[in-house]
């Protein structure tokens, strides 16, 4: 019989360590304490700044072969699909040509008419293209990974937009990547104007209402809001640039019981399967009025007439 | 070493295959697939594994450090996974000289509590730090965890149920 099959370590008899419970007890105790200090202190951002950072190369690992059965079936769907794909593409584009070519004309006017009625200059906004990671498996929130950290000089609290309007804004920077918390979210709210009358209100995250949408709360079972309205950020928080679309109206309910009447929305960003995101500079880092400590999600849940 | 009658004699477990277990695990719970409440936690079966096959390798410590990796990755509460792995590992090791006479269909129905309490917990925690419920379809994560039990049981234990004594004639 060969030597490999025993164990040719002698089980420690005597000296066995600490015992299970006090184990139990210290490292439930350290768990216990590491998430009341990140849920209330937000003192732990250097721990999971420097675990973030050892686990990427394990989270890249991970990515690469859902990335390549997307990119497989991508080469494999018809001539077809592509032709469709493209032709709609290419519509699109047209359509934008045509506006992009009005905005042009009209950036111009506004510039001579602001200059002539001695208004303050618009800001350009300095944006950096990112690319999605994966939907964080928290079932209990809404966020995505973005592969832009602070190497990539990424700011605290910048909103995220995708093709057709606001996606999120981002709520931690690690190194080499960071957290986007999507408008879904419960404890995100976005400063909004109604396009069509002009008025301003907070749309809050729904993660209930079907798979994820978003609710104007404090509106009065008077005001005006209809079905099919566009909301686009007011500008007001100083976060947002002022004018991305950011939801539709999709549904209202008037309520006996309650002066304000409860108005679903839907998001017009992807906020499933978004692929190519823009991070945007927060309009007030240029203004200098970021406060030293940025609280930037506004908590939702608190003092809600729910 | 009193044992199970009809159960075979192991060969001694390599630590190398251990660990590389315990990050294939991490792996298959970081294949970004979305936001699935009902998918099955691997690293908690093998971390629960292992602890009852071979509890002076794999303890609590080890289980904290992977539950720490896990909260990163899923930008969950951090020490949430971790608590849940640390209980997890505590009763396997309470459960570890009981569990081992049973055959592996009972075990999987004497594991299947312990990932019940495990995700309860991790639900509490996070309902009271102001979560979203996900449903209820999270029951299901525990079952699948207990169902995939005696798949680990003959995946990990492969490398140590070779044989002794190498025989041309008999390769496994």
């Amino acid at each position: 019989m060969s030597l490999g099959t025993i164990d040719r370590s002698l089980p420690p008899f005597f000296n066995q360590g600490p015992s299970a419970l006090s184990k139990l007890m210290f490292f439930g105790a350290l768990s216990l304490f590491l998430m009341v200090a990140d849920a209330r202190f937000n003192v732990t951002q250097p721990i999971r700044a420097a675990i973030a950072t050892a686990l990427y190369p394990v989270q890249w690992l991970a990515v690469q072969p859902v990335h390549a059965v997307k990119n497989g079936s991508a080469y494999f769907t018809d001539l077809s699909q592509a032709q469709s794909e493209s032709a709609e593409a290419r519509r699109k584009l047209a359509l934008k040509s045509l506006r992009a070519g009005q905005v042009e004309q009209l950036t111009q006017e506004n510039d001579r008419l602001r200059k002539l009625l001695d208004l303050r200059e618009q800001l350009a906004i300095p944006v950096l293209a990112a690319e999605v990671l994966y939907d964080a498996a928290d079932p209990y929130t809404r966020k995505v990974i973005i592969d832009k950290g602070q190497a990539h000089k990424m700011d605290l609290g910048s909103p995220v937009l995708d093709e057709s309007g606001v996606l999120g804004q981002v709520t931690r920077v690690h190194p080499l990547v960071s957290e986007v918390t999507l408008v879904v979210d419960r404890d995100l709210a976005i400063p909004v104007l109604n396009v069509r009358t002009g008025a301003r209100s907070v749309a809050y995250g729904d993660p209930i209402a079907g798979g994820g949408g978003m609710e104007l709360r404090f509106m009065g079972s008077n005001a005006d809001v209809q079905v099919g309205d566009l909301l686009t950020t007011s500008g007001v928080d100083g976060v947002y640039p002022a004018g991305l679309p950011v939801a539709t109206v999709s549904r209202i309910e008037h309520r006996a019981e309650s002066a304000f009447s409860k108005i679903y929305c839907v998001p017009k960003a992807l906020t499933t399967g978004a692929r190519h995101v823009l991070v945007v500079k927060p309009v007030t880092s240029d203004l200098g009025l970021l406060p030293d400590a940025p609280a930037p999600v506004v908590p939702g849940r608190k003092g809600t007439a729910k | 070493m009193i044992m199970r009658s009809g159960q075979q004699l192991l060969l001694p477990a390599n630590p190398l295959f251990i660990w590389a277990s315990l990050i294939v695990a991490l792996l298959l719970n970081m294949l970004p697939l979305g936001r699935v409440p009902w998918m099955p936690d691997f690293l908690a079966l093998v971390l629960v594994f292992w602890n009852v096959h071979q509890p002076l390798r794999v303890g609590i410590g080890i289980a904290f450090m992977f539950g720490l990796a896990m909260d990163v990755h899923q930008t969950s509460l951090l020490g949430q996974h971790a608590f849940s792995y640390t209980a997890l590992s505590f009763f396997a090791a309470m459960i570890q000289r009981r569990l081992l006479w049973f055959t592996v269909p009972l075990q999987a129905l004497q594991v299947l509590p312990l990932f019940a309490a495990a995700h309860g917990a991790e639900l509490i925690l996070r309902l009271l730090g102001g979560g979203v419920f996900p449903g209820w379809i999270v029951l299901v994560a525990p079952l699948l965890e207990a169902l995939l039990w005696p798949v680990a049981s003959v995946l990990l234990l492969v490398p140590q149920l070779r044989a002794p004594d190498r025989d041309e004639n008999r390769p496994l």
